[in-house]
């Protein structure tokens, strides 16, 4: 279909628009973070900018008590949602068998229910359980909501895996053990490296989960919420600028991924 | 009325479509006469799909001019041009039924309900599809050979002056095809509407169109009826592009000779003599298949040589053969089956006036 | 033939069922599990932590005779106009992206997808920043505009606009995959047929572009229904939503049980919905695989 120029122009100037909209709060926050007032008023001239609060962030003992928490979190349940993942991809894109619609369906569950609900819900079967709740608690938590996520993630590449490629190793002789080794493993890990990333980043900046299922180990945005909701502090904005940060690298690094992927799969349908 | 001498209805002139660097369609002038079938035909790559594109209005033309009786249309929008599109993957709309694709068109332009059904009616019976099974089927229930027949009644529902085909029966298989091919230039006579179908296949063209255009690199080669190209392919392009010819290079020594290249041996043959063509000047001989025969010992010929005949394939009331005139230089030969030789080693031959001399 | 039963045991029948045999089990314990906590422990009486006691409906009089059914009110009304809200910005970007850009709808991918991994509390507080007093906006207006305003916060408005901003990208994206399968010779066809831009979009886009959309809403609905962060951060205590009484049964009131009979409407209201919009689509086709 035709789409003129005026058209074309039209909608770029909608999305450039939405854009400057969709970062302005992180604008916001970049220049809180850089004043060094104690309470913010905007503007502020310019001498008063400051890197002072990032100074006292990555000095706090506490800030980097929580960032461990974070990373901990969010490292168990990378490993553990992106091994359930790999499985259950296969199982809802690639195996044919019969409760695969429900499961399906299923998977989908979690995704679909608010997470502060499933944080409480998690909280009182600890509590039944007499587990006292702690940062591989809140992993628990995350992966039950990271899990189907990872597995979206990984079917994406499952479904385009071609089935003729492990059929023709079994041709060859291969077990099952050396067909996913050799062969399903190694297509599927760049989707496994993307669900990885992916599994990192939910889970760093994850909060309605975390709430509940911590317990006395504070995670990062738990720590910000309540210095939120107690007034302004001017360490807040620089720990969240940092924070940004850090997934910044991991986005970086997963769409670095995606991209060469992408160009590595139009290279060898090219060379058909 | 005759259709070779009815009046043009599409003019195309000088029309170019460039992509970048790339000119996809070169500055190309034909016109289609109302009532005709004609059909563009070329290799993919050749242009026919943006030429197309560019005829019914989804692309632009860099430059050049439409006229369609007479107005310019290169402006107009394909909702309003009096012309429509079967696609190749026919586009059917997948949420309605049958019944809905066909009446559409109408719907859009505001025509009662009632009068719609009818009309739809109508229009699937002439497709040959019973109106009261197909009505109210949906159309992903529907098999290749239907959905062909849906889509192309809705185009007919719109009523167009033209209607053009980007290649629709290229999903179906062959046998299929043929029915539909047959169907469709009935419904063409019926109608009495004009069609230009693309297509890849000659084939598919010769049996259908009045007239047909040849298309490569984004120019027309030949343009003519089927008999015409057929008899006289202007170049050795077209003529391979007709099927399983034989187009043997060749080097002009002297009037009514050369010599035949086939692969690193030089062999010297009789040609028609064409007062045109020079000492040295390199062109390709086109001999079809069924001109090729094997001679009886003691037979005589314009052209003989020996050959090993390495395999055969029977199609039906005729055998064809591929023979080896020398290791890597093979020739298709066409046969009826009643002249069957079982033979490994004969001498093949072809009077001079079966072959053609084209520019390669 | 009949394959001999131990291929038929060991066919792709039983590797499906083990393979998704982790998965299960991870729901089993952390999702099926706490539920069933949460239904039983809203039967237990007020104020206790004991599960182990005779069960009584004595929490759902509660609800009823009191003013929850307002929370449940305020944020369903909340959550539906985040959801309309987010279909009328997104539909036209989500077009665009499918439809129109072609390099820059990936860097518009990319940019708003990097916003769901900056924890939500964060780019609120980046409106807080933006809307309180002497804020970037009341400051920008006051010094170059000379327009004094007081706190753009703590209002229902600014409410929406914080559900809007933090799950827009689960609406465009759903949308955007939708919008995706629309075959391109379909709507070529309808447009060559003579329908206009707004009969193309009503009779072909739309309703072909239906599973996203109703994904889309779908997963914004759910979200926005269990917010906290939005009303605590940027209404103050405007509004009281379902999920933070919820919130202070569990934290504030030490309501367990009150807290779980709330959780369990919440979430019988919230799966009816659900249910009832999964079970008319097939979400295979949104994952790009043609039939099943």
């Amino acid at each position: 279909m035709i789409v003129t120029r005026t058209q074309k122009a039209g909608f770029s100037l909608y999305a450039g628009l939405l854009l400057l909209v969709f970062y302005f709060p992180v604008f916001c926050i970049i220049v809180a973070s850089l004043s060094e007032r104690r309470f913010f008023s905007f503007p502020y001239p310019a001498e008063m900018m400051t890197t002072k609060w990032y100074e006292n962030a990555i000095d706090s003992p506490q800030v980097a008590d929580f960032v461990g928490i974070s990373l901990r979190i969010a490292g168990l349940t990378a490993v553990v949602s992106v091994i359930i993942g790999f499985f259950s991809a296969l199982a809802y894109a690639r195996y044919r068998w019969k409760g695969r619609k429900t499961f399906q369906r299923l998977v989908l569950l979690p995704l679909f229910f608010p997470q502060s609900v499933l944080g409480l819900a998690l909280l009182m079967w600890y509590n039944f359980l007499n587990i006292t709740p702690a940062w591989w608690t809140a992993a628990i938590a995350h992966t039950v909501w990271i899990a189907p996520i990872t597995t979206l993630i990984i079917s994406i590449q499952a479904y385009g895996l071609d089935e003729s490629l492990e059929e023709a190793a079994r041709d060859m002789g291969a077990s099952r053990w050396q067909i996913l080794t050799k062969i399903t493993i190694p297509l599927l890990m760049p989707a496994m490296i993307s669900a990885t990333c992916f599994a990192i980043l939910l889970s760093w900046g994850n909060f309605a989960l975390s709430l509940f299922t911590t317990g006395a180990d504070s995670a990062l945005p738990e720590w910000l919420y309540a210095r939120m909701t107690t007034g302004y502090q001017p360490l807040v904005p620089a720990v969240g600028v940092l924070s940004v940060m850090v997934a910044v690298v991991f986005v970086i690094i997963l769409f670095g991924i995606i991209s060469w992927t992408n160009r590595k799969s139009r290279k060898s349908i090219a060379s058909h | 009325m005759d259709i070779s001498t009815a009046l043009p209805i599409l003019e195309v002139k000088g029309i170019t479509k460039r992509f970048g660097k790339f000119v996809a369609v070169d500055n190309v002038d034909f016109f289609i006469r109302d009532g005709e079938f004609f059909t563009l035909v070329g290799p993919s790559g050749s242009g026919k799909t943006t030429l197309l594109r560019m005829l019914v209005g989804m692309e632009k033309p860099s430059s050049g001019e439409l006229k369609l009786r007479g107005n310019r249309i290169n402006e107009l929008a394909p909702n309003k041009r009096p012309t429509c599109m079967v696609f190749q993957s026919l586009a059917l709309f997948p949420h309605m039924t049958v019944g809905k694709n066909v009446e559409f068109p109408m719907n859009i332009r505001g025509v009662k309900d009632s009068d719609r059904r009818t009309r739809a009616m109508e229009l699937l019976t002439l497709l040959h599809l019973n109106p009261y099974r197909y009505y109210d089927k949906n159309v992903t229930q529907c098999s290749g050979g239907e959905r062909q027949r849906v889509a192309l009644a809705r185009a007919l529902a719109y009523d167009p002056d033209i209607l053009f085909f980007d290649e629709p029966l290229s999903a179906i298989d062959a046998q299929l095809r043929k029915v539909l091919q047959k169907e469709l230039k009935d419904i063409q006579r019926q109608t009495r509407k004009t069609f230009c179908y693309v297509t890849h296949s000659l084939e598919e063209a010769m049996v259908m169109s009045d007239r047909v255009a040849i298309l490569r690199a984004g120019a027309i080669e030949q343009i003519g009826t089927p008999d015409k190209i057929y008899a006289s392919p202007k170049n050795a392009f077209v003529a391979e592009f007709m099927g399983e010819v034989n187009l043997l290079s060749i080097v002009a020594t002297e009037p009514g000779k050369a010599t035949w290249e086939a692969n690193l041996n030089r062999l010297p043959i009789h040609i028609p003599v064409d007062p045109t063509l020079e000492s040295g000047a390199a062109r390709k001989l086109l001999i079809r298949p069924e001109s090729l025969r094997f001679l009886a010992s003691g037979e005589v010929a314009g052209n003989s040589i020996p050959v090993r005949i390495i395999n055969e394939f029977l199609l039906g009331s005729r055998i064809q053969y591929h023979v080896e005139v020398v290791p890597g230089c093979n020739l298709t030969v066409e046969r009826l089956r009643e002249e069957r030789t079982t033979a490994t080693e004969a001498t093949l031959g072809w009077e001079i006036t079966d072959s053609q001399i084209l520019e390669s | 033939m009949n394959p001999p039963f131990w291929k038929k045991f060991f066919g792709p029948g039983l590797i499906g069922s083990l393979s998704a045999t982790p998965f299960l089990l991870l729901m089993l314990f952390g999702f099926v599990a706490p539920l069933l906590c949460v239904v039983w422990f809203g039967l237990m009486p007020p104020k206790t932590f004991e599960l182990l006691q005779a069960p009584t409906l004595e929490n759902y009089r509660t609800i009823f005779e009191q003013t929850y059914f307002k929370s449940i009110l305020w944020s369903l009304a909340l959550a539906v106009a985040t959801v309309i809200i987010l279909l009328i910005i997104c539909y036209p970007l989500a077009f665009a992206i499918a439809k129109i850009f072609r390099g820059g709808g990936y860097f518009i991918t990319y940019a708003i997808v990097t916003s769901l991994f900056v924890s939500e509390n964060i780019r609120l507080f980046g409106w807080v920043i933006g809307f309180m007093k002497n804020g970037v906006v009341g400051g920008t207006l006051a010094k170059y505009f000379d327009i004094q305003i007081d706190s753009l916060l703590y209002n229902i408005p600014v409410i929406i606009l914080g559900m809007v901003y933090v799950y827009l990208p689960f609406m465009l994206f759903p949308l955007v995959l939708g919008i995706k399968m629309i075959p391109d010779p379909v709507r070529e066809a309808a447009f060559d047929m003579g329908a206009n831009r707004w009969q193309v979009f009503r009779k072909i886009d739309l309703p072909l572009s239906m599973p996203g959309v109703m994904i889309g809403s779908l997963l914004v609905f759910v979200l926005s229904i269990g917010a906290i962060s939005e009303a605590k951060i940027l209404g103050g205590q405007k509004v009281v939503t379902i999920a933070s009484d919820i919130e202070t049964e569990f934290t504030y009131a030490q309501n367990w049980p009150l807290g779980s009979a709330l959780s369990t409407v919440f979430i019988a209201l919230t799966m009816v919905v659900v249910f009832l919009t999964l079970s008319r689509f097939d979400l295979e086709k949104l994952l790009g695989k043609k039939s099943s």
